[in-house]
Order: C-alpha cells, then structure tokens, then sequence
C-alpha cells in the first residue's frame, strides 16, 4: 500500500466517441471508445454475439496521474460514468442511493462489456482513484461522489441514471 | 463575489433553491467531456445545454451555479438533480458573449 497521500490530476486526455452495440441473437449490450473522427457502425459476428450499432455519443477518456509521487492510473477499462438514479432496494447501487445524506451522489464506472460474464468489471485501483480524485476538494461542500463498478448493479441496461456524454450539440438553437 | 449577489447585479433568474457560495471563476462550454476536465471548483458555468449529463458533470466538478443563457430553461428533473447537488441553476435572456462581457464588468474575469 502507497504511503503517499495522492494527489491526482487527470492525464493522457483523449476526446472521441462512446459506442454502444446491441446483440439482435441474446440482447447484450457492449461498448466501446473510438478516437476515429466518425465512429463505426459496422454490424459483425463475434463468438455468440451479433453486433450492431445502437448510438454514439462524444465523450472523453483519461487516466489519473499523482504529482506527488508520479503514480499512474490507467482508467482505460471505464467506458463512462453514469450518475445513477436507481432507487432499487434489490440492488446493491440502489441501496447505496438510498442510504445517502443530501448532496452525496452515487456514479457507476461503465466498463465495456455490461453482462460481466468474463466477471472483469472497472479496476479496484481505479475505483479507488476516481473516489479521491472526485472528492479531493468537496468534502467543506458538504457533498460527497462515491463511485462505484458497474458490476454492482443488478442489470446496468437496465439502471436508472444518466451518463455523462455529450447529447444535444446539434439541437442548438 | 456571492451567488446572490451576481443574481441580483446580473439580472438572473433563479430555477432552483442553492446554497449561497463565493464564486472564483468562470467556465463557458457546451461539452460536458470539456467541462468535467476543465472547469474549476466554484466556478460559474455558462452553458446553451439544459440536458442532465450537465449536472451530472457538474457536480463532480464542484462548481457553484449554472448559468442557462438565451432564455433557455431545463426541464423540471434537470431542475430537481440540480437542487439535490446544491447547484444553483440560472437563466439568462442574453446570449453568451453578452452575458460574459457583462461577468467582466462586474469583476469576474
């Protein structure tokens, strides 16, 4: 365990596209980050699945780096994160919801693969520093952000809350 | 300089109830990937969106109000997200470049 009292700044920065894919044979949905200037619609057969292209929307990627002592984060396994809505007390995200004070918020790290059946989820390293990153300097605010895996919710297609993407930037009037 | 007080020198239009705050910058941006790597703590954000993704982005930025200009107003859960963070959410008839010349002479830069 690190000694340092990290103090993380957002690193290897890139903007591109969150791409979601749908299975049309059993339902599963993927999705993945494409720093193309369009992002690809192919439809593909991979194992059991039948890919096909649901949406794109822009976003970013970026790791976590410590000035102090030079540590680096990758966070190349978070797709997304999704400030989460649920209220669902069978669920263990909803339950954490519902056991918040006023002004702390839950958001769930979307790793690629929402079925979890190879059981990877988001890193516990990143988890870790996302936390500390996000609450480095909120905490005289009186709110707090507890991020959590995606894997911690019941069916994350399924999941009440909203994803921090980019939407609307063609509806401007 | 404190939210309320902008509100009344700026003429702005509270959408919600907030947590009176010093403000200590200013962040313009349409792109919720541009303010959650790029807005600062206390900030006032000025913004076209009235979409969620922008308090969500918002609040793990810790800024301290929005500022919806031309007019603009979110819908009633946006406006409901936003009161739960303790952001200040705002609405303003100029539009941007207005808006923040009028941030300048009020000594925000």
């Amino acid at each position: 365990m690190s000694a340092c009292k990290h103090d993380w700044f957002m690193s290897n920065l890139r903007h591109g596209f969150l791409v979601v894919e749908g299975c049309w044979e059993c339902g599963a949905r993927s999705s993945f980050f494409s720093a193309e200037p369009i992002p690809p619609i192919d439809e593909y057969h991979e194992g059991r699945h039948f890919w096909s292209f649901m949406g794109s929307f822009q976003t970013m990627k970026f790791d976590l780096e410590c000035r102090a002592c030079g540590t680096r984060v990758s966070l190349d396994d978070v797709n997304g994160l999704m400030l989460s809505e649920c209220k669902d007390r069978g669920c263990q995200v909803g339950a954490l919801n519902n056991q918040q004070e006023p002004g702390s918020l839950v958001y769930v790290a979307l790793c690629a693969d929402s079925t979890h059946t190879t059981g990877e989820c988001v890193s516990g390293g990143g988890i870790e520093a996302l936390n500390q990153y996000f609450n480095r300097n909120i905490e005289d605010l009186g709110r707090r952000v507890i991020v959590v895996p995606c894997k911690m919710c019941n069916s994350v297609d399924k999941c009440r809350g909203t994803v921090i993407v980019d939407v609307g930037l063609t509806d401007i009037e | 300089m404190k939210i309320s007080e902008l509100e009344e020198k700026a003429g702005l239009r509270a959408l919600n109830e907030y947590k009176d705050r010093e403000v200590e910058s200013v962040y313009i941006s349409d792109m919720v990937s541009d303010i959650i790597t790029s807005a600062k703590r206390n900030s006032i954000l000025i913004t076209l969106q009235t979409h969620k993704s922008l308090i969500a982005a918002a609040n793990l930025v810790a800024a301290a109000m929005i500022v919806i200009v031309k007019g603009r107003v979110p819908s009633d859960d946006v406006v409901e997200l936003a009161t739960r963070t303790g952001i200040g959410v705002f609405t303003s008839d100029l539009d941007t470049w207005t808006f923040a010349k009028k941030l300048v002479q009020l000594g925000l830069e």
